[in-house]
């Protein structure tokens, strides 16, 4: 009975201390490892985008220069608001091997044709309509931007509103290349 | 003779036929539409909240199904499609967490849980059931509980008063 009273106590006690290190865990473990990007760190998948001008960009083309992905969409209100940015970004680093890919998804044409003349985006757009591009990165909401290294890795990946900070901030870890190592990603 | 050997061949033939029909019909007879859903199942749809890709409307959603079923057509197993998803957008995007690290305690938890309370209630239950069983062993007249000693006393007193 007494022998019967002390595993019960035992066992209680191993089920509240269980429960509080679950709690613990959920509270203060590494958030970061609940949406981290497998792909940062590794070979960009290569793709073929055909551009709105007619023309076809394929990225294992560009190899030798840092390349900015961004995903957006014409009824998505950060875009709009990120798209001055990238635009003077892109006017700023267009001298440097640098190259801007814009990827409209979950979209129609005229609205991303309207968008890009309302709102700027004189670098590479074309679009993706079947999110085959989208998916092949783990892109799960737009906009987001992936940081590609001259060597064709994926150095960053940054899922909303980019400010010119931020594409610097990237585009300095690109532009260094393999010395860098993967930039985690941010909390979405 | 002969004609009674080819009808017992027929029978033979129709026997097997319908035997294995149930294996064919579950190895091959999956059609597309079945397996697509099946895998879209088991992956959460990573802009929705709690839906799985099969039953989510949104244009990723979509996409993915869609994505499912040009590697199906390509030939490619349920595990490695999954796979591919799983490279992309890490396991989050699966269902169930996969039974490694830290997620062995979700794995483990119910079965825990579950063993831990039977335990608990097993004690609870022998303890009751021998207490009781010894409230009944010491019910006797050598040995009267409080609330019989009471009667009795009670019926001692009104005896007297009786007698007197």
């Amino acid at each position: 009975m007494k022998i019967l009273g002390t595993t019960l106590k035992l066992l209680t006690f191993l089920i509240i201390l269980l429960l509080l290190g679950l709690f613990g865990y959920a509270l203060f473990g590494n958030r970061a490892t609940i949406h981290p990007s497998p792909l940062l760190g590794t070979e960009a998948p290569d793709f073929t985008l055909k551009l709105f001008n007619g023309e076809k960009l394929r990225l294992s083309d560009l190899r030798g220069k840092a390349v900015l992905i961004n995903f957006w969409a014409s009824w998505c209100a950060p875009c709009r608001e990120e798209a001055p940015v990238l635009e003077a970004s892109w006017r700023k680093y267009r001298e440097k091997p640098v190259v801007f890919i814009g990827i409209n998804i979950w979209d129609d044409k005229d609205s991303a044709l309207s968008f890009l003349t309302r709102f700027g985006g004189n670098y590479p757009n074309g679009a993706d309509p079947k999110g085959e591009i989208a998916i092949n990165y783990g892109v799960a909401g737009v906009p987001e931007t992936y940081f590609i290294d001259p060597t064709g890795k994926i150095v960053g990946k940054y899922a909303g509103q980019l400010t010119s900070e931020i594409v610097d901030y990237f585009m300095e870890k690109s532009l260094l290349g393999s010395k860098n190592t993967a930039v985690r990603e941010n909390e979405r | 003779m002969i004609k009674r050997t080819v009808t017992k061949l027929s029978y033979i033939v129709i026997y097997i036929v319908f035997a294995l029909s149930p294996i064919a019909s579950h190895t091959l007879g999956k059609d597309i539409d079945t397996q697509v859903r099946e895998i879209a199942s088991l992956l959460m749809c990573p802009v929705c909240q709690g839906q799985v890709v099969a039953e989510s409307n949104s244009e990723l959603a979509k996409n993915m199904r869609a994505i499912i079923r040009k590697q199906l057509e390509e030939g490619k197993s349920k595990e490695e499609i999954i796979a591919y998803f799983v490279e992309r957008y890490g396991d989050s995007i699966l269902g169930a967490p996969p039974p490694k690290g830290i997620n062995w305690v979700l794995w483990l938890f119910p079965a825990l849980a579950l063993t831990a309370g039977t335990v608990i209630a097993s004690f609870f239950l022998y303890r009751s059931r021998k207490e009781s069983k010894d409230a009944e062993t010491d019910i006797t007249e050598d040995n009267p509980t409080a609330v019989e000693i009471e009667y009795i006393k009670k019926i001692e007193k009104e005896l007297k008063e009786f007698d007197s």
